[in-house]
């Protein structure tokens, strides 16, 4: 049997894979290498107005293509957006402050998710025993597979937004997506599901999808953040006209786990000029005649291949 | 109008390009550039995944299997005499060695004849093909890209489309040897070789064929055929089946203790 081996298709753990190894870059050699894909500190502004890009027949802003976050992962939602770096051993440099990309949670302004008492020792235990899944429950549905759920989709790997009339679809890493703008009736509250029922709508820039039927079994991060099946989740994508970069926002409207609404933004970026680094771009030169460079996406998979948390360290 | 314009000639080469380009009754939909557009939502009624040859009724464990013409033309699959034995023993086995039973992505073409429900978005460059079942999505090439280099092994194989009149003829190689074709433990390896016709037969069905060629496992290739019918129920959409979450599901979500 000949079998590529590569991390994906092993599917190691994500964290460990992007800490240890080298993605190999791929570009011919007659052409100028692609720059590498960087992650940033700072969220970048997109206002909602209106659009300037090119639009599809049906009417919808074009924004086809593959994308990629470029702030944090889903290893910590609300990290602070400095901190002062631990020496390792006595006597080395003196501490410094470190800066980095802030809370995913732009509202409110603290960057913390303001949840109810309960749910935050819920939350802080699920990442004490991130690394010590003691019980079934501390173990990361993401790594299982499941699909990552509504916003941590977007702090995953490069994904695919393909678009048609009536449809806006999202290809992730881990699951598919399918946003309906034909204003059809959500499914019954009783269908509950990983990526929740998605109705969607233009304004302007801005693609706006209401989230219902979410099963609420999947976590912001490994940090342990969650919400509930009563979640009513908002979601704005604003789309900036130069079709580089997007504003992800997504409300959380779940008085069952919160004090209050409170929202999520992810900046994102377009992926196809920087270098396949098999985490933002993992795209793929397709083969053909033509001169014409033509990316294309892989299968990708999960169940079928994963290892177990923990490089199989936990089944 | 210009749709019009080539769904009449089309109609017109039927008249002298005989019984390949068979005309589909009624107009069917069309891309902008004139290509028939599958988009939709389809599912077979076929009972070709619980056996795809001819069979008796019969019981997987407790469940009754109903029995069936089969799908394959001529009858039989023409399995070479060791490959024989050991679909012979994944018979024995299928009620716990299916594949499908872990939810795992069923393969080209089983995920075609599987009865669930699959929905095809169509460009001029690709077709994605989203299946409930796993939530596994394949994507047709259609935009004269050819097959990358071996090797690759993957679930649903590399997918290469192009137009013969109104038929879409898809070539799928690079698969792994870890799918079955049916509950019956039909079987193939990884030099799997799967050639798909999609052709419509009326705007709401399409006629699907699939050849199948697998030098380690059948001793000449093998053709089946289906239909696939159009979901109209009013606002059917896809519902996510990732059922391999079933077997966690129940630890999820946190407790709500208040």
């Amino acid at each position: 049997m000949n079998t590529i081996v590569n991390f994906r298709s092993l599917r190691i753990p994500a964290l460990v894979a992007a800490l240890f190894i080298a993605a190999p870059v791929v570009a011919s050699a007659a052409e100028e290498p692609l720059p590498k894909f960087q992650r940033e500190k700072t969220v970048f502004k997109v206002d909602e107005g209106k659009w300037k890009g090119p639009h599809l027949p049906d009417g919808q802003p074009d924004v086809q293509g593959a994308w990629s976050n470029t702030i944090g992962n889903h290893s910590d939602l609300t990290q602070s957006g400095s901190y002062t770096e631990r020496n390792r051993r006595e006597g080395e440099a003196p501490a410094r402050q470190v800066v980095r990309a802030p809370s995913r949670i732009s509202d409110p302004a603290d960057g913390k998710v303001p949840f109810q008492p309960w749910a935050r020792e819920k939350a802080d235990e699920f990442a004490k025993h991130l690394l010590d899944p003691t019980k079934p429950e501390y173990i990361e549905p993401l790594a299982r597979c499941a699909p990552a759920g509504p916003s941590k989709s977007f702090m995953w790997h490069g994904f695919d937004i393909r678009q048609y009339k009536d449809y806006v679809v999202f290809l992730f890493d881990s699951g598919t997506r399918v946003i309906h703008l034909d204003n059809k009736p959500h499914l019954h509250q009783k269908v509950k599901l990983w990526n929740g029922d998605s109705r969607g709508h233009w304004e302007g820039n801005t693609l706006v999808v209401d989230v219902a039927n979410n099963n609420g079994k999947g976590r912001f991060g490994r940090s342990g953040e969650f919400f509930s099946e009563n979640a009513k989740i908002t979601e704005r994508y604003v789309f900036d006209s130069d079709r580089q970069k997007f504003l992800y926002h997504a409300t959380y409207d779940d008085p069952t786990v919160f004090t209050r609404p409170f929202t999520i933004t992810i900046p994102i970026r377009r992926v196809e000029n920087f270098a396949h680094d098999n985490w933002n771009n993992i795209l793929f030169p397709a083969k053909h005649a033509g001169k014409e460079k033509i990316l294309e996406r892989y299968e990708q998979i999960c169940t079928e291949n994963n290892g177990g948390h923990g490089n199989g360290g936990v089944r | 109008m210009a749709v019009a314009l080539v769904a009449s000639l089309s109609a017109l080469s039927v008249v002298s390009g005989g019984e390949a380009f068979a005309a589909p009754s009624g107009k069917i939909p069309r891309l902008a550039n004139g290509k028939p557009d599958f988009s939709g939502i389809w599912q077979t009624t076929s009972a070709a995944d619980y056996d795809l040859e001819p069979h008796s009724a019969r019981r997987d464990g407790t469940q009754p299997v109903p029995s069936g013409p089969g799908v394959v033309e001529g009858g039989e699959i023409p399995y070479l005499p060791n490959a024989l034995e050991q679909k012979k023993k994944n018979f024995a086995e299928r009620e716990r060695a299916d594949p499908r039973n872990k939810c795992y992505t069923l393969s080209v073409p089983r995920s075609v004849y599987y009865p669930e429900p699959f929905q095809i978005f169509q460009r001029a460059r690709d077709l994605t093909i989203h299946h409930q079942f796993g939530h596994s999505v394949r994507t047709v090439h259609t935009n004269n890209t050819e097959h990358p280099a071996d090797p690759n092994d993957w679930w649903l194989g590399d997918s290469r489309g192009k137009w013969e009149g109104d038929t879409l003829v898809v070539d799928v190689k690079h698969f792994n040897d870890q799918t079955w074709l049916d509950r019956a433990g039909n079987y193939h390896s990884d030099a799997l070789h799967v050639v798909e016709r999609w052709k419509y037969l009326d705007p709401n069905t399409v006629e699907y064929k699939a050849t199948i060629e697998d030098k380690n496992v059948f001793s000449r290739p093998w053709d089946i055929s289906v239909i696939l019918h159009r979901h109209r129920e009013k606002n059917f959409q896809l519902v996510e089946n990732y059922c391999f979450t079933l077997d966690y599901d129940k630890y999820y979500p946190v407790p709500v203790e208040q």
